[in-house]
């Protein structure tokens, strides 16, 4: 049982009589110059008795103790100190001096009254708790349990209900590149996108809802109004259609093309109709799950085509690079290009939706193949003598036998951007062909450095010569100290190593500031420069043939 | 030092001892001062106080610190503009990733001294102030 204790300043023998009349209570005697210290340094206190006849230290005591929650009792040699008492508002108090039982009586009530402090304390968490279950913060849109309590009565009443489920593909990529703030970010503008279509929807008479599953995936309750049949097939296609295109749209206008092109939405349906014989949850999570289910089933057509798409465009070499510039932080000149391979084909140009389908179709090499000869053709037809070209190399490639050190003609132009989210499987191994490379006159960058827990031991394994910063880390970083706490740290221990630290995706003038002001020697971002390219070669692009 | 009335702070830290510290080094420095000594009781009293800062112990009985920081990070309308400060007593890239992960805003790291205290207090309130305005 655990122990209450009684914290007072008085050595009446009545207290101690009156505590031992209250179970699982015992007194603790302080000095009247340490009581008001003990109150918030000693543990378990349960209430405070006070005798001492100074009025500050009965002030203080009072405040100390009501800040904690804790309830005071004050044994009052004369009116004077009872009168203060009151007007401090203690919880109770008697005359000195008062029998046992009186003054056990007065703790016992100062504790019941005290009680409703806590209980309100243990209210309030519980309502900031429960506000959270309720609604999505984030999306400020109310959870599923919520909007089922709404549409209740009306479904009961309409019989029909119309459940769309929304499957929003890739966003958890937005979050593995870019960081969980710019998902967040990207998922806020999508439910003020998707509000907004539902306001502009003339389907007033209707009753539409909608509701976030707080991962990535949004569902639509569509309730017809009386009288009104339920939207039919093409009615809900043709909205999907405009829905896409206004959440596409936003999401370019704010997050950039780069962004809208990682992700697609698929939409699937279920229609429910009301049964008294079945529980309405029942019903509803039912539906919920039949639409979850057409939208994956759309999702896996969609990848059929795009393996199909990604086939035709590896026969017809239809990829383009594009290159970002690296600059110098002080100068601001052209330190080198990094090559981003994009696919020609609408559907494919996102360089991570190319590699997704090229990794389902189990095409990787190929692509990678076909990625790095394009990007080493721009070293002649692009870049300038002094500019050096940083080419993406997934570890894997390294196992791949057509890949090898004697590829490129300028091998001192080229530095190679490994990726530490890849996991390094037989690292012994993999440092022995670096070693290989590394004699031809390659470099190598770690890329996305910092993106995970691991901390620096695992950079410094590779050597590299560069170490190129995650975007999580640089995405606001003027606002964040941790992050700027993080990147002085990658700095210094680049600069002891002999490397260079390259701050990628710039895009504010003040990230530029933070990460001047902390040493970072080169930069990439849109502040400076966007990615360019030369001109794509003619397009074959089927997709826009067929219709998207 | 006189004319807008400075924000208030929130301290929380089960240690009474050290929450009273800190609470009396930044009162003198004239910032209203609010202590909670556990998660729940800095929950209940955040929407009350509406803090620019807090100051939030990592180690605590029950719910610790970075959950506590995760909900004031989502209230529907405080999250957005408030400076989580973690009193940690590590000072691992691992934790600080998590701090990141958490949406912490910085770290004061344990045993600290007064001075640093408020120079961090200060400077987040300087970011406090850019970023609501």
């Amino acid at each position: 049982m655990i122990e209450s204790i009684l914290l007072t300043d008085s050595d009446q023998q009545a207290i101690d009589r009156a505590v031992e009349q209250l179970d699982g209570w015992r007194a603790e005697h302080v000095a009247t110059a340490e009581l008001a210290r003990a109150v918030v340094s000693h543990g378990g206190i349960r209430a405070v008795l006070v005798a001492s006849t100074d009025p500050s230290v009965l002030r203080e005591v009072v405040e100390r103790a009501h800040a904690s929650g804790i309830p005071v009792v004050v044994s009052c040699a004369d009116d004077t100190i009872r009168r203060r008492a009151v007007e401090l508002q203690v919880e109770e108090w008697y005359r000195c001096p008062s029998d046992p039982d009186e003054i056990a009586q007065r703790i016992r009530a100062a504790v019941a009254r005290g009680l409703p402090h806590a209980t309100a304390l243990a209210d309030r968490v519980e309502r900031v708790e429960y506000e959270q279950m309720l609604h999505d913060s984030l999306t400020g849109l109310p959870t599923l349990p919520v909007m089922i309590e709404r549409s209740r009565a009306l479904f009961k009443e309409r019989g029909e209900l119309v459940v769309l489920y929304l499957n929003f593909v890739r966003y958890s990529k937005i979050e593995e590149i870019y960081g969980w703030e710019k998902l967040d970010a990207v998922l806020e503008t999508t439910a003020a996108a998707v509000r907004e279509f539902l306001d502009d929807t003339a389907m007033s008479t209707s009753r539409l809802m909608v509701s976030f599953t707080n991962d990535d995936d949004f569902i639509f309750f569509h309730v017809p109004a009386a009288g009104v049949a339920a939207a039919t097939e093409n009615e809900i296609t043709e909205m999907v259609a405009r829905l896409q295109r206004h959440v596409g749209g936003r999401i370019e206008a704010q997050h950039g093309e780069d962004i809208a092109a990682l992700f697609d939405i698929y939409v699937g349906r279920a229609h429910v109709y009301f049964s008294p014989k079945i529980r309405l949850e029942r019903l509803i999570y039912r539906g919920i799950r039949e639409a979850a289910n057409a939208s994956r089933s759309i999702e896996q057509r969609e990848r059929a085509r795009r393996v199909a798409d990604l086939r035709s465009s590896l026969r017809d070499r239809a990829v383009y690079v594009d290159y970002h510039p690296i600059v110098v932080t002080e100068t601001r000149e052209i330190f080198g290009y990094e090559a981003l391979a994009r696919g020609v084909m609408r559907s494919l140009r996102s360089p991570e939706v190319m590699f997704d389908v090229a990794a389902e179709a189990d095409l990787v090499w190929e692509l990678s193949r076909l990625c790095r000869s394009r990007a080493i053709e721009g070293i002649e037809t692009r870049l300038q003598p002094n500019e050096l070209l940083f080419l993406n190399v997934d570890p894997h490639d390294f196992s791949d036998p057509v890949f090898n050190e004697n590829e490129v003609k300028y091998p001192e132009r080229v530095v190679i951007e490994i990726t530490e989210r890849t996991a390094i499987k037989d690292y012994p191994k993999f440092r022995e062909r670096l070693k290989i490379f590394r004699e031809r006159g390659f470099r190598f960058a770690v890329d996305d450095a910092g993106s995970g827990y691991a901390g620096l031991g695992s950079i410094a394994n590779l050597e590299p010569d560069f170490i190129k910063l995650d975007i999580s880390l640089i995405n606001a970083i003027d606002t964040n100290f941790i992050k700027q706490n993080l990147v002085a740290t990658m700095v210094r221990f680049a600069t002891d190593h002999g490397a260079m630290v390259i701050a990628e995706g710039v895009e504010r003038a003040e990230e530029f500031k933070a990460v001047k002001d902390l040493g970072v020697h080169l930069v990439q971002g849109f502040f400076l420069h966007r990615p360019s390219h030369l001109p794509p070669p003619p397009p074959r692009d089927r997709s826009a043939i067929s219709g998207g | 030092m006189n004319n807008p009335p400075l924000p208030p702070i929130l301290v929380v830290d089960d240690n009474h001892d050290n929450a009273e510290i800190i609470r009396q080094y930044l009162e003198t420095r004239g910032y209203p001062m609010t202590v909670a000594h556990s998660g729940d009781e800095a929950l209940a009293l955040f929407e009350t106080i509406r803090p620019a800062v807090v100051l939030l112990d990592v180690m605590m009985p029950g719910r610790d610190g970075w959950e506590v920081c995760r909900m004031m990070k989502q209230h529907p309308e405080l999250g957005r503009t408030v400076r989580v400060i973690m009193v940690t007593a590590l000072d691992e890239w691992q934790d600080k990733r998590e701090a990141l992960q958490i949406g912490a805003d910085d770290y004061v790291e344990k045993p600290f001294d007064l001075p640093t205290l408020a120079a961090t207090v200060q400077r987040n309130l300087e970011m406090q102030r850019a970023v609501a305005s």
